[in-house]
């Protein structure tokens, strides 16, 4: 039902969009700036790894000149210049490659500053999936190419594929998912909380207390989640957190702990967000056995 | 309490019901005061008496209540300069800032004679080479604070006071750390002020010293128990009995001397 | 009379002026491109840009602010008679990194922001939030009357400002990195705008600071000396502290919170001349300017095309050479002139 609700939600910005360029030749980012469409832009710097993504995934990838330190797939991008990181921009580095667009985040400073620069910046911040599939036609938009519908089509799909290959065992288990030591957990309300929701899971924890709260251990403790997702730096300290060791999914070691690279996949909500919940299907697959849903009718409505 | 007062002699500085707090404790209790002018007063007392607090009040640096009058108008009606010229007070010492050199700090004192903002004029340099070398200071003027002793610092003070060259001077404890022959300096120092006109109310611990002054004001508990001439036998029976009879006033050369009274008569 | 005590604070003055213009022509030259911009100045207008938009109004603002924080500093310990005071003593770092924190968690909470949000930005949200925190202070302190209380309400309107923004980083931890940021300084952000706010705002502290130097002069006696010098004691301080609100609040708001130069400014000033407090306002500020300045100077070139926190190389500069001048006035050289 959920995955209806999404998908419907979906096509419906993607069917909106064009309308929307017919009627302006401007833009409006998340800051509520309007910014002109004309002309396409040539010369690309994206100071947020997801925007980065975006365009890639867009197909643009040649147009990018610039990126920030973490932005760091696809490989490519690896060898553009380094303009310093989302939230301290090397304003004079950026000056020097000439862009003509800019993608920043909502929060970042050095917005009004390159503003004043004269060159074109634009505030997009992709935070949940919605978000992400909306951000992807804004860009395209931007951008002048038409690919975003094809792209949000491929996302959808690969999330259902990803929700196919979730076993029945691992079906509304619960599951605390652990973003940083502190610890602090995602909620339903953050966009991880919506990709284990749509993968069927239950979250320990609820969003009234934000996307990304500071949790009492012991909460967690009482809880007594089934299964643990967390980044692999932190899973082996996580044994020696007192009255830990009572938890049952430890001790049965129904623990996924990401790589590196798969923390990055999973907790950048931009393009690879299908690729994110398939990691963390597999991982059930372990953990649970690897027989996936047959013929199930949820995923299989559309 | 009534002051014995010559009816010829002018009051440079007096007080009417004067009552102040420190905190919750009252510590002065509506004293009247007169103040002659030219004269020498000298305010003594035991510990906690109120002296330091009555001499505050006199210049204008407390919240009190009851009036004061400076040169026969009240206090508070004297622009701040004005007043600044007229009376100079010399206070316990605040933790004054060390980097100052000697001159720097007397040239602070002509601070009331000097426009905003402006250059020191001869007058003010001439002052202050008067009141450093008056104190013995001339000599090492370029030093700073923090380098002298506690008794070069207290001379220094002094200085300061002295440089304002006000009609009134209030002092309080200003032989702190200063060894006899600058006690006998400063003497001399306060006796050719009197001789010029100048009016010098000083708060001393040095009961000898103070027996040197032309009047004497005894306090205890924040109330005056005696006012009179010094060389007055009542004025030195009200100081013994002050200080409980632990103290006897003596003739030694001319001069009256108070030495402790020995449990052994 | 002494004249060469009189010369030294002007060739002092002088000197650090000279400095600082060396200073920003080397500001123009250092950057992630290099000299190659400066080569190439008349004939690209990027590099053109690059030199006279980006690079000379962020050397200037670097000098505006670290002017401010040497004048805020010598305010600071000329008004509590303290050496160890610094710009930020009445809570005006606290204060400004919780206005920062707000700007920031509201900036991100909706995808529409308030338009008078944007407006103020982050800058002006450290503005209001150091002077509203030295109005508390004030407030909570009940005038200016006693030092210690001044100075007991400072701290604790500090840690309890710094006790809230922990708690909106609570609330939203994804904030962290960006205030680390803001708590480790820089000058990335200033450009010719900021840059004359800065200036126009040294202008009227120093104007300020300057004709009330002589109440820090009297206060150096202490409290009741300078009342009975006839100094108008009471609104003069409150207008000094007025007057330490505004440089640090301008300050901080620009290039966040720069540590040690507030503090070491005036005490360089101090072992190299002798000057009362009229000509250490103006000596401090100054001293501060080029202190800063250069320390962004060499954030900007150490490592680049990275950067360095321009905290950081002004805490080593200003420490450096102020452990060398004790450490050079060693107990035999007590006593004599340095």
């Amino acid at each position: 039902m959920k995955a209806v609700a999404f998908l419907l939600a979906v096509l419906a910005l993607l069917w909106g969009v064009p309308a929307q360029a017919a009627t302006s030749a401007t833009v409006l980012d998340d800051r509520g700036a309007v910014v002109p469409l004309l002309p396409v832009p040539q010369r690309i710097v994206s100071l947020l790894p997801s925007l980065t993504e975006s365009v890639c995934a867009l197909g643009q990838c040649a147009k990018l000149v610039g990126v920030d330190r973490y932005s760091n797939y696809p490989a490519s991008v690896r060898a553009l210049a380094s303009v310093g990181g989302g939230l301290d921009p090397n304003i004079e580095a950026i000056v020097a490659l000439k862009p003509d667009l800019v993608l920043v985040a909502t929060s970042a400073p050095g917005t009004e500053r390159l503003r004043a620069l004269g060159l074109r910046v634009v505030a997009l911040e992709p935070k949940d999936y919605v978000n992400a599939v909306r951000v992807l036609g804004t860009l395209g938009q931007l951008l002048g190419v038409d690919s975003a519908k094809a792209v949000v089509q491929t996302m959808e799909s690969d999330m259902r594929a990803a929700e196919a290959q979730v076993p029945m065992g691992a079906r509304g288990k619960r599951v605390y998912f652990e973003v940083s030591p502190g610890p602090y957990a995602a909620s339903t309300s953050s966009f991880l909380g919506q990709t284990l929701e749509r993968l069927g899971l239950q979250n320990i924890v609820a969003g009234s207390l934000g996307p990304f709260p500071k949790v009492n251990p012991e909460f967690v403790v009482r809880a007594q989640p089934d299964v643990i997702l967390i980044g692999d730096s932190n899973a082996d300290a996580m044994q020696s957190r007192p009255g830990w060791a009572s938890l049952t999914a430890l001790q049965a070691r129904r623990v996924c702990a990401f790589n590196k690279e798969d923390a990055d996949i999973l907790v950048r909500p931009g393009p690879r967000m299908a690729q994110g919940a398939m990691l963390v299907a597999r991982c059930l697959q372990t953990v649970y056995g690897a027989a996936p849903a047959l013929a199930n009718t949820k995923a299989g409505a559309l | 309490m009534t002051a014995s007062m010559k009816p010829t002699t002018l009051v440079a500085l007096s007080a009417q019901g004067a009552g102040a707090r420190l905190g919750n404790t009252q510590v002065l209790r509506g004293l009247d005061l007169q103040i002659e002018a030219a004269r020498w007063t000298s305010i003594v007392g035991p510990n906690g008496a109120g002296k330091s607090t009555l001499l505050k009040v006199l210049a204008g640096l407390m919240t009190h209540t009851g009036v004061v009058h400076l040169q026969g108008h009240p206090l508070a009606a004297w622009p701040a300069r004005q007043r600044a010229q007229q009376l100079a007070w010399l206070g316990q010492s605040e933790g004054a800032g060390d980097d100052l050199t000697v001159w720097d700090v007397a040239l602070l004192g002509r601070l009331p004679h000097q426009a905003w903002l402006g250059k020191p004029s001869p007058e003010d340099y001439a002052a202050v080479e008067n009141a450093l070398r008056q104190t013995q200071a001339w000599d090492w003027r370029e030093r700073t604070l923090g380098q002298l002793s506690g008794g070069e610092r207290q001379r220094v003070l002094l200085a300061r006071a002295l440089s304002v060259q006000a009609p009134v001077l209030l002092m309080d404890e200003p032989l702190v750390n200063l060894d006899p022959p600058h006690q006998a300096d400063w003497l001399h120092i306060v006796r050719t002020l009197v001789a010029r006109g100048t009016t010098v109310v000083s708060v001393l611990h040095e009961i000898s010293m103070a027996l040197h002054s032309d009047t004497l004001v005894v306090m205890a508990q924040g109330r005056i128990c005696h006012q009179g001439p010094c060389a007055d036998p009542a004025s030195h029976r009200a100081l013994e009995a002050v200080f409980e009879g632990r103290i006897a006033i003596h003739a030694v050369q001319g001069q009256w001397v108070a030495l402790p009274r020995t449990s052994k008569a | 009379m002494k004249q060469w005590v009189r010369q030294r604070p002007l060739a002092l003055a002088a000197g650090l002026a000279l400095l600082s213009l060396i200073l920003l022509g080397a500001g123009a030259c250092v950057g992630s491109t290099g000299l190659q911009s400066v080569r190439e100045v008349w004939s690209d207008a990027v590099s053109r840009q690059i030199v006279w938009d980006i690079r000379l109004p962020r050397s200037a603002g670097a000098w505006a602010a670290g002017a401010l924080l040497g004048l805020a500093g010598a305010v600071a310990q000329g008004l509590f008679r303290n050496p160890l005071a610094d710009p930020y003593l009445l809570g005006s770092a606290a204060g400004a990194s919780l206005g920062v924190c707000v700007a920031l968690a509201l900036l991100g909470a909706s995808p529409v922001v308030a338009p008078w949000l944007l407006q103020l930005g982050t800058t002006g949200a450290a503005f209001v939030g150091a002077t509203a925190a030295v109005m508390l202070t004030l407030a909570l302190a009940r005038g200016v009357q006693q030092t210690l209380r001044l100075l007991l309400a400072g701290v604790v309107v500090g840690v309890v400002l710094g006790a809230a923004s922990s708690l909106v980083l609570l609330v939203q931890p994804q904030l962290m990195q960006a205030m680390q940021g803001f708590m480790l300084g820089s000058t990335a952000l200033v450009g010719w705008g900021a840059c004359v706010l800065m200036l126009g705002g040294w202008c009227l502290c120093m104007a300020l600071a300057w004709g009330l130097s002589p109440v820090l002069d009297g206060l150096s006696l202490g409290e009741s000396t300078a009342a009975s010098l006839g100094l108008p004691v009471v609104p003069m301080r409150m207008a000094l502290v007025l007057v330490l609100a505004l440089a640090t609040g301008t300050a901080v708001a620009h290039t966040g919170l720069i540590a040690f130069v507030g503090l070491a400014a005036p005490h360089l000033v101090r072992a190299m001349a002798r000057a009362g407090h009229a000509r250490l306002v103006l000596l401090s500020s100054l001293m501060g300017g080029a202190l800063l300045l250069g320390a962004d100077l060499l954030a900007r070139s150490l490592i680049a095309p990275q950067e360095l926190p321009v905290g950081v190389l002004t805490a080593v500069l200003g420490g450096g050479y102020l452990l060398w001048l004790m450490h050079r006035q060693n107990p035999v050289a007590v006593g004599s002139k340095p």
